[in-house]
């Protein structure tokens, strides 16, 4: 059995990889890493290998494991909505996206196709800058599984930011405003998540946090803490951060998603449950059969903006007959 | 091979196709012509699955297949009136691309990819990067890239908007070829003359509703506003004309010097008698011909002049 590629994939791996964008960005990526590195070896050199320090540096090198992999994660961060949020949004400017839509290619295996090759293309990154990853493992002393798990983590976190990207490119016709209305939707999740628990703590004076932990289920910022905690001691970070709940802190669910790796695992399934929802709500989005009369007549209308300035040479001559 | 019925598309208030029935033949080189906002490319965009019809009904070669699901896809190859391309990347990756999209296997693109570009007489770029190509080309490689799997039904949106004149020319061969190769082809244009020289019928729209369609002989022989015929004489007019006079289903128009115009309604054969009534009263013919139907004066004439 021959498996088919997605041809989006294939078709947004070809023109990124003859592009001067993809050269310049891993450059740059692997620059930051290597800085980001220097500094972190530089300052546990400095705290720990002074001829009065009694602590062995080798202990320490561990650190480099999440200071790499915190600025991996924030590169991608930052990086995936600026690859998916003009995904649609680009075909539309492009006007490549109606000849998409009456091929066979079904809305949802478009949405799809767009973020698996933002993915991969986050996965280029990556992988470029597994050597200097390599190094924290190397003299760090960590299990060389803790780096396969930190690749699905951030192909979690790609896919995650990927179709938030593309959902915003769904409902923007300009990508640079997709792009903000990611932000915004990423302030929303990494932040705002946390609201419910402050108010909690406001409101019980600092007692009791209930329930409002659970929002924080889909927010990456937590799950990767949670993930990086795990890895690195066993532990929660609920355990470690001195806090272990107990049934009158929090609500019965708090209570046992925060005992071992569950609730790592569930936020982990609550992310990509979130993730497919906004890939779905970009195909329905997208999907000609369901899209308001609004976005069709703006489009006509962009459209005839730009034939105006473009061909109005031969515009005259059409209509002069 | 494509029955519209009774297809109605609303943008609140506003109808912006009311009501349209339709049925074009197969093999048929179709012409849809009206001024901006008539309602072409709403049809055709609704045709294609690109719009949601408010009601209506569109059929495609005779499957029960709804408007916008894959079956109905597969019978329809679009070209849009304003379309991009990729940058970096080449026209054979360009076809690929398209054809992969269709469920093609990678073999039969190449194959018939190389058919198709030699069709549209630009097998010589096929290396080339697409946004590289002129407008023209690009056009032509559009119409390629529809044909790719071999839909029943070619739709084209204002195909020479924006083309140079050789473009055009190019473009015109182009669909005359594919026409004779038994293509049903749909254009939308604006330009009238290039329409009546090859399309095969006619529709034309106005404010939504289609106002009038046919074959175009049909539309050009309304178009000559009943059948006036043109009598040039070197002597016998005052015969002439009073014969013309006499006949039912006859008026003449004008008589200058050496030429009477009259109107009528009759058949081939009843002119026939006419002229050789006129003979055998000594009139003295020189020649005469039925004047050739003005498409865009009819144009005018059922928009009531609506031009934007």
């Amino acid at each position: 059995m021959k498996i088919r590629i997605n041809p989006i994939i294939k078709k947004d791996l070809q023109v990124t990889a003859r592009s001067m964008r993809l050269s310049w960005g891993l450059f740059a990526y692997e620059v930051v890493l290597t800085l980001a590195f220097l500094l972190a070896l530089a300052i546990i050199q400095a705290d720990n290998n002074s001829y009065y320090s009694s602590n062995n540096i080798y202990s320490y090198l561990i650190y480099l494991f999440p200071v790499q992999a915190v600025v991996q994660a924030f590169i991608v961060v930052l990086i995936v909505p600026i690859i998916t949020a003009p995904a649609i949004s680009g075909e539309k400017e492009r006007q490549t996206f109606d000849i998409m839509l009456t091929t066979c290619m079904s809305p949802f295996s478009i949405v799809v196709g767009k973020v698996i090759s933002a993915v991969i293309r986050i996965l280029f990154f990556v992988v470029a800058g597994m050597p200097i990853m390599a190094l924290a493992f190397v003299i760090g002393g960590l299990e060389w599984s803790s780096l396969l798990y930190f690749i699905l983590a951030i192909i979690l976190l790609s896919v995650f930011s990927g179709s938030i990207g593309i959902c915003c490119s769904s409902f923007c016709h300009r990508s640079i405003v997709a792009v903000v209305l990611s932000f915004a939707i990423y302030f929303v999740i990494y932040v705002l998540t946390f609201v419910p628990l402050i108010l909690s703590f406001l409101w019980t004076k600092g007692e009791r946090a209930g329930e409002s932990m659970l929002f924080l289920l889909i927010n990456p910022g937590v799950f990767f803490e949670e993930f990086f905690m795990q890895i690195m001691t066993g532990e929660s970070i609920f355990g470690v951060a001195g806090s272990n709940f107990n049934r009158n802190e929090v609500g019965f669910f708090t209570y046992h998603l925060s005992q071992g790796k569950t609730w790592m695992f569930l936020s982990a399934a609550c992310i990509l449950a979130l993730a497919i929802l906004f890939m779905i709500v970009a195909a329905w989005r997208v999907n000609p059969m369901h899209s308001s009369s609004k976005n069709i007549s703006r489009r006509k209308s962009t459209q005839n903006k730009k034939t105006s300035k473009k061909d109005q040479s031969f515009v005259k001559e059409d209509s002069s007959f | 091979m494509l029955y519209i019925n009774d297809l109605t598309k609303r943008y609140g208030s506003f109808m912006a196709v009311n009501h349209l029935s339709l049925h074009i033949p197969e093999g048929d080189l179709f012409g849809f012509v009206g001024p901006n906002g008539a309602g072409k490319t709403t049809t055709i965009r609704i045709v294609c699955g690109l719009l949601k019809a408010s009601s209506g009904s569109v059929q495609i070669g005779g499957t029960e297949a709804a408007v916008g699901t894959k079956e109905m896809k597969r019978l329809i190859g679009y070209v849009p009136d304003f379309f991009g391309v990729y940058e970096n990347l080449k026209v054979r990756e360009y076809m690929d691309f398209y054809g992969s999209m269709y469920g093609m296997r990678s073999r039969d693109i190449a194959k018939l990819s190389d058919d198709l570009l030699e069709l549209v007489n630009l097998s010589d770029k096929k290396e080339f990067y697409v946004d590289t190509l002129s407008r023209g080309m690009k056009q032509r490689l559009c119409v390629a890239r529809a044909l790719l799997h071999n839909p029943k039904l070619l739709i084209l949106d204002e195909p020479s908007s924006g083309l140079d004149p050789r473009a055009r020319v190019e473009m015109k061969e182009l669909l005359k070829n594919l026409h004779s190769m038994g293509k049903t082809i749909v254009i939308s244009s604006h330009i009238l003359s290039e329409l009546s020289e090859m399309c095969t019928s006619i529709g034309i729209m106005n404010h939504g509703q289609l106002i009038t369609a046919g074959r175009i002989e049909d539309i050009m022989q309304q178009a000559a506003g009943g059948k006036r015929i043109h009598i040039q004489t070197v002597s016998g007019m005052e015969t002439a004309v009073r014969l013309l006079q006499e006949q039912v289903g006859v008026s003449v128009e004008s008589v200058r010097e050496n030429e009477i115009i009259i109107s009528n309604n009759n058949t081939d054969q009843q002119i026939s008698a006419l002229i050789g009534l006129l003979i055998q009263n000594q009139v003295v013919l020189t020649g005469f011909y039925r004047e050739e139907g003005n498409l865009e004066a009819l144009f005018m004439q059922l928009t009531g002049g609506d031009m934007q």
